[in-house]
């Protein structure tokens, strides 16, 4: 528990990095980071339908500028960790548990947001640092606090996983008795429904004229090839 | 004097780190800065160097992928500078100025809205399928361009110094990004059609009813176009297939037997 | 004339208002109304090739904008005009461009001016000239990008003023 906890929160904090500190490699994809986390727990399968199921939700969501989106990085690893952890101690798997540990994170992936926003605005003080540093004459100093930013992007994506985490930890285990049941006439449908609603999303606010036209004749082309093929 | 390449490495790998800083004063401005000071120490003597460094962490902002070509830029235009030819300093600022919003503009526009649903979009195929290797797929299909736009670029920049940014008037990049963002549409409808087959076949359903979920789905675009949030979007959804999964077990099955 | 967003933001054209208020607005025309860039003919070339080609794009001074705003030439488009500063914004409205609406996006941080919310840093004579626009009917309000719920720019003063630096 405590190992996957832990696991948990390396791939957090590296991937975090990644989502805008450092690289941009895009191992902060939901689609990468959950297998990632999933694997090093022992149930990669796990990961990649979660990673499947929160890849396309924000994707709309571009990091444009000053703008902040939501922190699907973090929601997709902690809810690999629940998953996989929670449901060990719990004695449940399955489409459902995976759906509740989702409808959690999820909302919660909202406060990663916040963390986010505090974060950059923190680095601020780094501003004034870095000019008296500089008007000093020490420049190791000077890069030194750019470095020091790191730490508070750390700080906000270790503590988007440590709330996802708890949050679901303590929800999860409440809520799963009632609501394993009526989830199991929909879950595959519900499954489902992620990516085609971050799909939607996506058509809504993509920058191409006739994206709905050119989607449709691209859904239609291929249903139909798979289907009389 | 001629800024060796040592040094250019030494500059590259630090422009990983540009947005280590990053705050909503100067946004990028001290990663900028903390790139180019292992060139800026040699171009200038002890009693300048604090004075241009302050400079260069004022405002600055534009494409992480685009930065190292600035970077080159801005490296050739310092050391035309120091080696005498004549390039008064406000060129250097106004430089920086001028391409980081376009620079910004395109890069948003090519690898965030384009590139990025394009290769999400492909590797999904692979992940639905329950391929493992669905994101190693991601990764490496993804990072080509944004590694060859990092490197090739940033000595591009290096080389033509202020004249780097005829490319972008000969290659009409904004026009190509549009051109991504289509084919990421287009593959995103594949990929919907696959998914919702699948489905379909799973659980023994006449295909023709994947042709439905056009409906919703076209519906959903068109308010999510209004600018209604995903979360509220997923809330939606989720709740109407769980009430029409239960409504179904319940009163459905009840009635048949 | 049909004027879908008038917009403040320091950096111009940039990717929030290509990527995220364009499709939002479903602009067809851009017009930036700022002095600074239109007598700079290289900056101008720079800003103008960040468009698509399918976009119209038109970058003048404010005195220009409000010429061209104001003539049947762009009768038929959907325009996004964009100001650098608010003084820019106050002018155009005092020369007879009127619109009813307007937008905050970012205006960046310099000596004297106080953080109003992430991205918009004022100093009295910005928050003066916001009032005299308020005064006059313009509904003012700051919103980043579209999927950030946007605040009356009224709702954002007090913190300015707890926290001035």
């Amino acid at each position: 528990m405590t190992l996957s906890l832990t696991l948990g929160a390396l791939v957090s904090l590296i991937c975090g990095l990644d989502r805008v500190a450092i690289l941009q490699m895009m191992v902060s994809r939901p689609i990468v980071a959950a297998p990632l986390t999933a694997l090093l727990l022992g149930e990669p399968l796990v990961g990649l339908q979660i990673g499947v199921m929160v890849e396309l939700l924000w994707l709309a969501r571009l990091p444009v500028g000053a703008a902040v989106p939501p922190d699907d990085t973090q929601v997709a690893i902690a809810s690999s960790v629940l998953v996989i952890a929670l449901g060990q101690s719990l004695d449940a798997s399955g489409t459902e548990l995976l759906l509740l540990c989702l409808f959690v994170a999820i909302p919660l992936g909202k406060v990663g947001q916040y963390f986010d926003r505090y974060a950059r605005e923190y680095n601020v003080r780094l501003v004034k640092q870095v000019s008296s540093a500089l008007s000093r004459g020490s420049f190791l100093a000077a890069e030194g606090q750019h470095l020091r930013g790191l730490i508070s992007f750390s700080l906000s994506s270790l503590g988007t996983y440590a709330v996802i985490i708890l949050g679901g930890w303590s929800i999860i285990p409440l809520l799963w008795p009632y609501v394993q049941q009526p989830l199991s006439y929909s879950s595959s449908w519900m499954q489902l429904a992620f990516p085609l609603v971050g799909i939607t999303v996506i058509l809504g606010t993509i920058n191409v004229s006739r994206a709905i036209t050119l989607f449709c004749a691209a859904f239609c082309m291929s249903f139909l090839l798979m289907w009389l093929v | 004097m001629a800024i060796s390449w040592r040094t250019r490495l030494h500059i590259w790998f630090r422009l990983l780190l540009l947005q280590a800083s990053w705050n909503f004063e100067t946004l990028q401005g001290i990663g900028f800065f903390y790139a180019l000071f292992p060139g800026l120490r040699k171009l200038y003597g002890k009693e300048k160097l604090p004075e241009v460094s302050l400079k260069y962490i004022g405002y600055f902002n534009t494409h992480v992928y685009f930065a190292p070509l600035v970077a080159g830029a801005v490296l050739r235009l310092e050391e035309d500078r120091a080696s005498g030819t004549v390039v008064p300093e406000v060129e250097i600022d106004d430089f920086k100025e001028m391409v980081a919003a376009p620079y910004a503009a395109i890069g948003d526009a090519f690898f965030w809205g384009g590139l990025r649903p394009l290769v999400a979009g492909v590797a999904l195929f692979f992940a639905v399928k329950g391929i493992l290797w669905a994101p190693l797929i991601f990764v490496l299909l993804y990072n080509i361009v944004p590694i060859w736009i990092r490197t090739v670029f940033f000595s591009h920049g290096y080389r033509h110094g202020l004249k780097s940014v005829e490319f972008i008037q000969r290659h009409k990049l904004p026009d190509l990004a549009i051109h991504t963002k289509e084919a990421a549409v287009v593959i995103l409808g594949g990929l919907s059609a696959f998914m919702v087959f699948s489905q379909l076949t799973q659980h023994q359903l006449p295909s023709w009813l994947g042709m439905l979920t056009l409906i919703p789905m076209v519906m959903l675009g068109l308010v999510a176009r209004k600018g209604i949030s995903t979360l509220l979007l997923v809330i939606i959804t989720v709740s109407a297939i769980f009430l029409i999964g239960l409504f179904w077990a319940d009163v459905v099955q009840l009635m048949v037997f | 004339m049909a004027l879908v967003l008038v917009r403040i933001d320091n950096r111009l054209i940039h990717g929030q208002v290509l990527e995220a208020w364009v499709p939002f607005i479903r602009a067809d025309c851009i017009v930036v109304a700022n002095d600074n860039i239109a007598r700079k003919p290289l900056q101008k070339l720079m800003m103008q090739a960040s468009v698509p080609s399918r976009m119209q794009v038109e970058i003048g001074t404010v005195a220009e904008a409000i010429l061209l705003l104001n003539s049947p030439q762009l009768k038929k488009r959907r325009i996004l005009l964009l100001f650098g500063t608010t003084a820019d914004a106050v002018r155009a409205y005092q020369g007879g461009l009127i619109y009813d609406r307007l937008n905050l996006g970012n205006l960046q941080a310099e000596r004297g001016k106080a953080r109003l919310s992430c991205t918009l840093f004022l100093d009295p004579a910005d928050l003066d000239d916001l009032e005299l626009l308020d005064q006059a009917g313009v509904k003012i309000t700051a919103r980043c990008i579209p999927a950030d719920g946007g605040r009356p720019w009224r709702k954002l003063i007090p913190v300015t003023k707890r926290e001035t630096r």
